[in-house]
């Protein structure tokens, strides 16, 4: 820090001391207080929803990519005895359609969805330390200007020997003054701009996000109800019968009781 | 105690084994047996891993669907005080009344989502486990082969060694006697367990592939319902709230969104708020600057600046209307960078359309050769120049704000070109950059 920012961070500390203490009046603007709570809350959910949108963009790569490596190991189980058994065959056809899932399709949604979701919130997310700058240095202009304020208040009330003391607090004033209007001001304009122009801005993203989780939700479907040609006709009646629960469990005490298991 | 001893006495014949001094039996049928199962070991934790990381990635999906629909919905709701947001945004009515449905949906889905995981930790990842600690049991009896295996080779090792020793003494046939002995236990624990692994693994195999058929096929038809109750629940949103959500192209989304997009963006990078403060002084004589320019004849400005060169050059003099005259001498000299935006003397050399009526304006120029007579005129009048002008064609005069600029010809109005005479050079130049001393 600057030696003049220190010098006025150690002033404007004692103004928040002496206005804690009632020394110094505040000001207060309801007008800009009112748009900052808005603001507050537009920012909070537009960074929460930057952090879902990122989610979910991880978890639809995450599943993808944890299908494609189950199908890696269930080939390593198929070739421990019969590679050419039907279920190896099934093994074989879903590994294809999930590394299909996972490869072709997840990089044909990367640029669309980093396009319409990711960019637009994080541009938006990338304005608000800025405008916290603007609101920042609003509020210091203010204790500024409310120092300058009072000093001059009490130079009236009791003037001064030194008869060039007013007119310079009271340039001061003004000075003050300036910086802060202009300031507030634009702050008190812009923000509910900011805030009116989220809907045209984030509007098509709607569209584009549900049309994206719809695609997903096909592709998968789609490439995975493909496999269901190699099973044997019964499984999917098993499935539901819960048949194939009994069956792993079947073979699981089989594999207990074997010698090699301790189970003679 | 016994584990100990036992392999305290293991511990020197893996040292000379692992030099080549000793001997090592090698099965290499059981060898192929026992990768085959490592490999089996290895895909048993893959799998439980992967499912898991599957479930997870599921439970986000879902999770994070639900977090930004319910974002979203609260950004596209009146905040605080604001209302009507259709009447303000027509063009994004279908997304205001639809993010809420969007949102009840995706909160119903993540709901839905729960038993199927339950489905997948109970039938897949359970069985998974069980199927793991049954091949801890077989490893258990591989590593009980291995030390049997280590036994019989320490023992052959020793046997033969003494066997070929070519003069023994007394206590090496003692010796030779119980080691004969113990060769022949070791030998037979080892058959044991090496035969029961050979007859078994085999049969293991295959019920390892019998095991994953029916697990697979359960998960794939998890994986398959997790996917249709994602694809059933968007359609049947899009349906309802009138969403063409037919699979195409992710390009074609993309594009279609560039389409939608508005000019919202340019406006909100235009914003005041969103460009970094550099210094706060400078600001505040920015918007001096701008203050005093817009109260120094907007017409002049709005008029000069906004139309482009081409409009300019019909008949750019007269355009700078009359009122600006009186507030150009007014106004304060503005910055010289915001100066040049605000108050160009533009024209062109007229050719075309404009030429008659930039001739008339233009006119003065050619005199001043002619006119020599004014210089010979007992007084000289000076101007002072309030602004920089730079000569824009051939016979302006340029010149910086402050210059004295010796008046040799002034035309009735301001607004006109007047000529003038500075360092010698003579030029015509606007009459409302100079004042009159």
């Amino acid at each position: 820090m600057s030696w003049a920012g220190f010098k006025k961070s150690v002033n404007r500390a004692g103004t928040t001391l002496l206005q804690k203490t009632g020394q110094i009046e505040r000001t207060v603007d309801r007008e800009f207080a009112d748009e900052e709570a808005k603001y507050r809350i537009f920012e909070k959910e537009c960074q929460a929803l930057q952090k879902d949108s990122k989610a979910y963009w991880d978890a639809m790569r995450a599943m993808t990519a944890a299908q494609s490596r189950i199908a890696e190991t269930l080939e390593t189980f198929y070739s421990a005895a019969d590679r050419t058994s039907e279920g190896a065959m099934a093994g074989h056809a879903y590994k294809r359609s999930v590394d299909d899932l996972d490869t072709t399709f997840t990089r044909e949604l990367d640029v669309p969805y980093r396009t319409t979701i990711s960019e637009p919130l994080g541009k938006m997310c990338a304005y608000f330390p800025v405008v916290n700058e603007h609101i920042a240095k609003r509020n210091k202009k203010l204790l500024d200007y409310d120092s300058a304020r009072s000093k001059l208040k009490k130079l009236i009330d009791k003037p001064s020997e030194d008869p060039t003391k007013l007119p310079k607090a009271q340039q001061e004033n003004d000075e003050c003054k300036e910086m802060f209007d202009m300031l507030n001001d634009q702050l008190i304009a812009e923000l509910p701009q900011l805030l009116d122009l989220r809907v045209p801005y984030f509007d098509p993203s709607f569209e584009a996000m549900i049309r994206m989780q719809a695609k997903f939700a096909e592709e998968g479907y789609e490439k995975l109800s493909g496999v269901q040609r190699y099973f044997a006709d019964n499984v999917r009646d098993d499935y539901a019968a819960g048949q194939l629960d009994a069956q792993v469990e079947g073979i699981l005490q089989e594999m207990r009781e074997l010698s090699i298991c301790g189970g003679n | 105690m016994k584990g100990i001893g036992k392999a305290l006495s293991r511990t020197p014949f893996a040292v000379t084994s692992k030099i080549g001094m000793a001997k090592r039996s090698v099965d290499p049928e059981f060898d192929d047996y026992q990768r085959h199962f490592a490999s089996l070991e290895q895909a048993a934790e893959k799998i439980i891993k992967d499912t898991k990381a599957f479930t997870e990635a599921v439970t986000n999906l879902f999770t994070a669907g639900a977090g930004f629909a319910t974002h979203f919905t609260v950004i596209f709701q009146p905040i605080a005080g604001e209302y009507d947001l259709i009447g303000k945004h027509p063009e994004a009515a279908h997304t205001i009344r639809n993010v809420t449905k969007y949102e009840t949906a995706m909160q119903e889905l993540r709901e839905l989502i729960g038993p199927e995981l339950e489905l997948i930790e109970t039938r897949i990842s359970g069985p998974a486990k069980e199927l793991q600690s049954v091949m801890k049991l077989i490893r258990k009896t591989i590593t009980k082969r291995d030390h049997k295996l280590t036994d019989y080779d320490r023992f052959n090792n020793s046997l033969t060694k003494l066997r070929d020793k070519k003069d023994k003494s007394l206590s090496d046939e003692k010796n030779l006697f119980k080691l004969e002995q113990d060769f022949e236990v070791a030998t037979n624990e080892y058959e044991y367990i090496n035969n029961a692994l050979k007859q078994d693994f085999p049969r293991f195999m295959m019920l390892a592939t019998q095991f994953i058929d029916p697990l697979f096929n359960s998960f794939f038809y998890m994986q398959l319902n997790i996917y249709y109750l994602l694809l059933e629940k968007m359609h049947s949103f899009a349906d309802e709230s009138k969403y063409d959500v037919s699979n195409v192209p992710g390009a074609q989304i993309a594009q279609e969104y560039e389409e939608k997009r508005t000019d919202a963006w340019s406006v909100i990078e235009n914003l005041g708020i969103i460009k970094r403060i550099v210094s706060v002084s400078r600001l505040v004589q920015q918007s001096r600057a701008q203050n005093s320019q817009t109260s120094l004849g907007r017409s002049a400005t709005t008029s000069t600046t906004a139309s482009p060169s081409s409009s300019l050059r019909a008949g750019a003099p007269p355009t700078r209307s009359v009122s600006g005259a009186s507030s150009y001498t007014k106004a304060a000299p503005p910055p010289p960078s915001s100066f040049q935006a605000a108050a160009p003397p533009p024209y062109t050399p007229s050719s075309s359309a404009g030429a008659s009526a930039a001739a008339t304006k233009r006119a003065p120029p050619p005199p001043p050769p002619l006119k020599p007579k004014p210089k010979a005129a007992p007084e000289v009048k000076y101007v002072v120049a309030l602004y920089d002008f730079t000569a824009q064609a051939d016979g302006d005069l340029s010149f910086n704000a402050g210059d004295r600029i010796e008046l040799v010809e002034k035309a009735e109005s301001a607004e006109d070109w007047w000529t003038g005479r500075l360092n010698g050079v003579q030029g015509v130049f606007p009459g409302n950059y100079v004042q009159e001393t």
